[in-house]
């Protein structure tokens, strides 16, 4: 019995132990075992200058001396395992599940003087419900009907773009637009001329009107009629006007009903603010219309309210007027703010408001409550537990405004529920003349409530909400020319 | 002539009238009066005295009277007085040397400083004009000889050497000097080393060590050893050190171990200095004291919301194996050393490994080994269980994280030794090539014989792959650094001249020229055999290993007749589809390593770069930044990142890539905050290329290498050492990027962490005598260059006071800031030993 006393160095500690030299290593690898939890096989004992070990060493023709020092490398930790489900890496996706996982969509190629158009398709395609009347439009590219012609290759259009990330050259659909209206194809000696995008939007929302297509899927189950098409339903709102007569008081007013696809915001030298415009011009407009009483043409006063609110409401500034002497369009450069919230029940009859009010004025308090708890979330910094214990209370209340819903509004497809608007989509344009700068369209981006996606023809990218702001006119930057507002959702 | 000056002038008139009489008893007086008149006179030398001016004319009469004299007393003195006169008059007669020769030899001190300069001057003039006529020149010797002490006493010691050099006696100097001229003698002699030209640089150190011996000045000796590069000495002096004062020894024991001198000690204490077994103790608790221990994640260090555009890939959840792979090395060179990290030793590290792919799960097992660095036990505790793990590029990451652990410390236990030498034979060609490289890294600088039985099969072998073979050699190259091993050139050569051309030609080839060429680092002349040997080869590798070979053996010396030679490589307009080009990339690098080290060299240099990106080939254009990256490693100077930054936006992506990997080696371990914003900026510029966004993202890594505390300059000491293993570090990783696609961007990503051997921490920490941090107040400021400078010069400026531990930059420099304590080293830097000063007297409190 030859007996030594080592020392063994593990994980930063020492570990002394006598060792017996007859045995064969396992002893010494068990008596280490007991002292550090080391399984045998996982250990690995180095003595001097680099000899590891093994299960046949002869421990005495290693000529150790009393306290001499390994080391041992060796843990008990769980061997490692790869993860159940393999990673997916963006190197090896292809184009399509790109496009699918980064949510960054594709941008739209310039043909030579189509921003115009690209811009205004852009900001189109934010509305996801368009996407699905589209795709239940059937109608074929050859119907001789150049409008539903026009409709069918934006349905194509759409389609494809959701496949790609790369920018898409929309060849078809240009042509199709062309055809559809000629002054698209204006050209002089440089080629084609650049257009006025508003008028290819209004274009384009009227093609799809005439090409009746119908309603997204999921309403199906409701009671809506074959008739209803999406941009009547969804696109378009109904004002009531009050005519009154200003020189003949006693004359009955006359109540009219009319439908709009967008609101306009003149911009004259006292505007500043587009929702004080817009209420502005609706509360009192000069009509000259011949008087039934007086028998002679006089000035009416006409006063409009909203009486229904659609889903997706469009509000264009008009930018544009045209300068007789230049012969040419020329761009009102003022600045007017608009909002990114725009609250319209002021704008509303009061048979609507009365509909509307409950459910806003709920959801605006619960706005300013979660606002509140954001803040203080950020002071106590730890925002993650905060907001779950908020979310709980959230959820209930917002089944609660659910509840408060106008049974009527809701029946009504397409309209708006609460009186208040998100904006969705901005189509901007730089540039001092109608027909010449440039057209970019600005979309909210999905489920992100910081960041935009800023289509500059085939160059897509992310800007973040203060950088829409800026969009509001007062210099040679990129100016809103038409807004795309959205109904808020309750959620 | 103003009145004054008048009635001087005649008496010297008549002075000169009286020698020419015949009257021998007057000659006497009148000579006194001529030598009081000059003496008085020659104080100042601003203009032209006086009595000299009107003595002019009467030259030439004045020395027919001392032709026409008889040998006498009068005669030797007035043969001084003409030695007076000549300086003034005659250029390149010599003949106030000729006159002080004949003259009667007494102190020539007492004719004033200028006279002695004069006559030094006229000494070298002679002599070598005597050398070249083969003619005795003992005279003169004895002469000079004579002038030295002047000199010394008048803190003229630059003078003084001068002199020495030019008569070639000067390791006569150390028994002039003394204990109040020695420091100034060997700091003049030391700073011109580099100028000077074979033998007289190492003749210069040789001298200028024995000197600091006299004066028992050991960490000064043995810094000079180092240079030399000469063990026996090194080895004498350490142990001379031992038998004047054990604590000297301990401390001349840090400085061996920075310089990753490998020795063997019995004393168990020494040797865990020499062995850098400290290291991570006191680099973690700096750490501490510094407050940056907290890990840091890459985006902490990428700050992406400050980027101006976000691109939509990093915002989402998907994920990019490039930007991970590159998280991966940002992770590991940011916590480097620091044993803790947020992503991949933590708990659930596994997660992040396998959100690597393939040969970036080698890596980011290796980053576990980077992140431990220097901490032997718990690394290999940590890396254990990897060794188990059925993947085989976990488990060949698991080999090389063991090299890097083990990098720059040792352990008499020889770990990676024992883990990683099992593998090196073993058919799993991942493993092997892990294993062998993790044996170079750990053992770099160690010149263990062992390793080379081990390795040296590996490069002879040509069944085996370029890979292997050229992997091994580089191995080899790195532990053999700077030893001009024998065996080792012999099999290299040997290998280059059997395989197929082919195979040569394949990338690999340069890895092996490499491993040739560290072995002769620094090493000069010794290179000439190899050279010649390298001519005999018909490859164009010949050319690319010539080159490497030559630089590498003049790396640091500033020679400027190799930065000639290899501006002269850079000439050639080569046409790439007939002749082999890399050699001229390794020329731009060599003006880079021959040059660096020495300031002078270093600055021009970096204007000849300019030269060479305006009229360079494609080829040199993308080795230029590369060379300003390893001419300035952790040295950002701003314009040079300026220049970078300029090249980072180049059309060539090739000169891109390597200028912004160039910025991450300039600014490596400094937190440089212009740097991080020029990063940030190509971040945003680069988002869409993925290739450049991988070396923004690695340079920014690079960038806040350690969090800001460790340094890749291969210089220390003071910029007086250069330490060889760092510079093979540096080197690897820089060759790597002569074909960036290959390597980096290809599946050999992990070279870059070759830089381990350069990486150390850049701090000073004061140690009392039981080895524990003792806080002082120190100084810290920009370095002054005071050799030659008059009086007690200032050494740092713009100097900040703070407490010890702390950080010091390139170029700056620490001093006590009080005189309570003595330092045992002469250089403020790493770990210093302190001693309580026995004159120190507390300053009255009230």
């Amino acid at each position: 019995m030859q007996k030594l006393e080592v020392k063994v160095k593990w994980c930063g500690q020492i570990y002394e132990l006598e060792l017996d030299l007859d045995e064969p290593t396992e002893v010494f690898k068990m008596q280490l075992y007991s002292m550090t939890g080391v399984e045998p096989e996982r250990q690995k004992i180095i003595g001097k200058g680099g000899r590891v070990l093994h299960e046949d060493t002869d421990l005495k023709g290693l000529g150790l001396k009393k306290g001499f020092t390994f080391m041992m490398m060796g843990s008990s930790a769980e061997i490692p395992r790869a993860p159940e489900n393999q990673v997916l890496f963006v190197e090896d996706m292809t184009d399509r599940q790109l496009a699918e996982t980064l949510k960054l969509p594709a941008g739209l190629t310039n043909l030579g003087n189509t921003c115009y158009m690209n811009a205004t398709l852009q900001c189109l395609r934010s509305m996801p419900e368009l996407h699905q009347s589209l795709n239940r439009f059937s109608s074929g590219m050859n119907t001789g009907y150049p409008q539903k012609n026009l409709t069918a290759s934006l349905r194509d259009l759409f389609q494809q773009l959701n496949q790609t990330t790369e920018g898409y050259s929309p060849f078809v659909f240009l042509q199709m637009l062309r055809a559809a209206f000629p002054q698209f194809a204006q050209q002089n000696n440089h080629g084609f001329m650049q257009q006025d995008a508003e008028e290819c939007w209004t274009e384009i929302v009227s093609s799809m009107k005439m090409a009746n297509i119908p309603l997204p899927n999921n309403d199906s189950s409701s009671s809506s009629s074959s008739e209803e098409t999406f941009v009547d339903r969804y696109m378009t709102g109904e004002f009531t006007s009050t005519l009154k007569c200003d020189e003949a008081p006693e004359e009955e007013p006359v109540v009219t009903k009319d439908v709009f696809t967008k609101l306009n915001c003149f911009i004259s030298e006292k505007t500043d603010y587009m929702t004080r415009q817009i209420d502005d011009t609706l509360k009192e407009e000069k009509v000259n219309k011949n008087s039934p009483t007086l028998g002679r043409s006089v000035n009416y006063s006409k006063y409009t309210r909203i009486s229904r609110l659609p889903e997706y409401l469009t509000v264009q500034f008009v930018r544009f007027f045209w300068k007789s002497h230049i012969r040419k369009k020329v761009k009102v450069l003022r600045k007017v703010k608009y909002p990114l919230d725009f609250d319209l029940t002021e704008l509303c009859t009061d048979e609507l408001k009365e509909k509307l009010l409950p459910v806003r004025d709920r959801l605006i308090e619960l706005e300013k409550e979660k606002l509140e708890a954001k803040r203080k979330a950020k002071i106590t910094k730890d925002s993650d537990e905060k907001k779950e214990l908020e979310e709980i209370g959230y959820s209930s209340k917002i089944e609660e405004i659910k509840k408060l819903v106008n049974p009527e509004l809701a029946a009504d497809v397409g309209s708006n529920v609460t009186g208040l608007y998100e904006l969705c989509a901005v189509l901007t344009h730089i540039g001092r003349y109608v027909d010449s700068g440039h057209y970019i369209g600005w979309v909210r981006k999905e489920d992100s409530s910081e960041d935009w996606i800023k289509y500059d023809d085939d160059k897509v990218s992310i800007v973040k909400k203060e950088d829409i702001q800026k969009l509001d006119g007062g210099g040679d930057w990129h100016m809103a020319y038409v807004l795309l507002y959205r109904s808020k959702k309750i959620e | 002539m103003s009145e004054e000056d008048l009635p001087l002038k005649n008496e010297l008139e008549m002075l000169v009238e009286r020698l020419k009489e015949g009257n021998v008893d007057l000659h006497r007086p009148t000579l006194e009066s001529l030598r009081t008149l000059i003496r008085t006179s020659t104080s100042s030398m601003t203009s032209v005295p006086k009595p000299l001016k009107f003595l002019r004319p009467h030259y030439a009469t004045i020395t027919e009277v001392y032709e026409s004299w008889l040998p006498s007393d009068n005669k030797l003195f007035l043969a001084d007085i003409l030695s007076v006169l000549a300086m003034t008059y005659e250029e390149d007669k010599r003949d106030s040397l000729k006159f002080r020769l004949q003259g009667s030899s007494e102190d020539p001190g007492s004719w004033g400083h200028e006279y002695v300069r004069h006559l030094s001057s006229e000494i070298g003039q002679e002599f070598n004009h005597r050398q070249e006529n083969d003619m005795e020149s003992e005279d003169l010797i004895e002469l000079a000889l004579e002038i030295i002490p002047f000199f010394l006493k008048h803190n003229a010691e630059a003078d003084a050497v001068d002199l020495l050099l030019e008569l070639e006696i000067i390791d006569r100097i150390p028994q002039f000097v003394d204990e109040d001229t020695y420091a100034r003698v060997c700091r003049y002699m030391a700073s011109c080393v580099n100028l000077l030209v074979p033998p007289d640089d190492c003749l210069f150190l040789r001298t200028a060590h024995t000197i600091y011996r006299q004066h028992n000045k050991f960490t000064e000796a043995i810094t000079l050893a180092i240079r030399l590069g000469d063990r026996d000495l090194i080895k004498e002096d350490f142990d001379a050190a031992g038998e004047f004062d054990a604590l000297l020894q301990k401390q001349v024991g840090f400085l061996l171990g920075r310089q990753q001198m490998p020795m063997l000690i019995e004393d168990e204490e020494i040797q865990e200095i020499l062995n850098n077994t400290h290291l991570t103790k006191h680099f973690i608790s700096l750490a501490k004291e510094l407050d940056v221990f907290e890990p840091k994640t890459p985006e902490d260090i990428y700050k992406s919301h400050l980027e101006n555009i976000r691109p939509g890939f990093t915002s989402g959840t998907i994920d990019s194996a490039r930007q991970n792979l590159a998280s991966t090395f940002v992770n590991s060179f940011v916590n480097a050393g620091f044993g803790n990290d947020k992503l991949i030793t933590i708990e659930d590290g596994n997660n992040w490994i396998y959100k690597n792919k393939d040969h970036g799960m080698l890596s980011a097992v290796a980053s576990i080994g980077m992140i431990m660095l220097w901490d032997i036990d718990e690394g290999l505790v940590k890396l254990d269980k990897y060794l188990y793990s059925p993947d085989e590029y976990i488990k060949a990451g698991t080999l090389l994280a063991i090299g890097i652990v083990n990098t720059g410390v040792r352990n008499e236990n020889e770990p990676a030794f024992a883990l990683l030498s099992e593998y090196i034979n073993k058919p799993i060609h991942q493993q092997r090539i892990c294993a062998i490289v993790g044996l170079g890294m750990a053992y770099a600088g160690s010149h263990r014989i062992d390793i080379l039985d081990l390795l040296l099969p590996l490069v002879s072998d040509s069944n085996l792959s370029m890979e292997i073979a050229s992997l091994a050699a580089l191995s080899l190259g790195m532990i053999f650094v700077g030893d001009c091993n024998g065996d080792i050139t012999s099999t290299i050569l040997q290998t280059m001249m059997e395989r197929d051309p082919a195979q040569l030609k394949e990338s690999w080839g340069r890895y092996m020229g490499l491993g040739l060429a560290l072995l002769y680092l620094g090493k000069q002349d010794a290179s000439d055999a190899t050279l010649e040997t390298l001519k005999a080869i018909d490859h164009p590798i010949s050319k690319q290993v010539g080159v490497l070979v030559e630089i590498c053996s003049f790396a640091g010396t500033g020679n400027v007749l190799k930065i000639q030679n290899m501006l002269h490589i850079c000439n050639d307009h080569l046409d790439k589809e007939k002749d082999d080009d890399l050699h001229q990339a390794f020329a731009v690098l060599g003006v880079a390593l021959i040059a660096m080290g020495e300031d002078i060299g270093s600055e021009m240099a970096l204007r000849t770069f300019n030269h060479l990106m305006h009229y360079g080939e494609p080829v040199i254009r993308r080795t230029v930044p590369l060379a300003l990256g390893l001419l300035c490693a952790s040295n950002p100077l701003l314009n040079v990142l300026e220049t970078l930054s300029k090249y980072s936006h180049d059309n060539d992506s090739d000169v891109a890539i390597n200028a912004i990997i160039a910025m991450g080696f300039v600014g490596a371990g400094t937190n440089n905050a212009r740097l991080a914003q020029m990063m940030r900026q190509l971040a945003s510029y680069y988002h869409k290329e993925p290739n450049c966004l991988f070396m923004v993202r690695i340079a920014q890594g690079l960038l806040h290498m350690g969090k800001g505390t460790i340094s890749i300059n291969p210089y220390h000491s003071d910029r007086r050492l250069m330490s060889p293993v760092a510079i093979a570090g540096l080197l690897s990783t820089i060759i790597a990027f002569t074909d960036a696609k290959t390597f980096i961007l290809g599946r050999y990503h992990w070279f870059l962490y070759f830089l381990v051997t350069a990486m150390y921490p850049r701090f000073l920490i004061t140690l009392d005598e039981n080895l524990n941090s003792l806080p002082v107040t120190v100084r810290v400021g920009q370095a002054v260059d005071v050799v030659g400078q008059a009086g007690r010069p200032k050494t740092i400026t713009g100097f900040q006071t703070n407490s010890t531990p702390v950080l010091l930059a390139h170029s700056e420099r620490a001093e006590l800031a009080t005189e309570e304590y003595i330092a045992l080293s002469h250089v403020l830097e790493g770990f210093v030993f302190l001693r309580k000063n026995p004159d120190f007297m507390e300053e009255d409190k009230d």
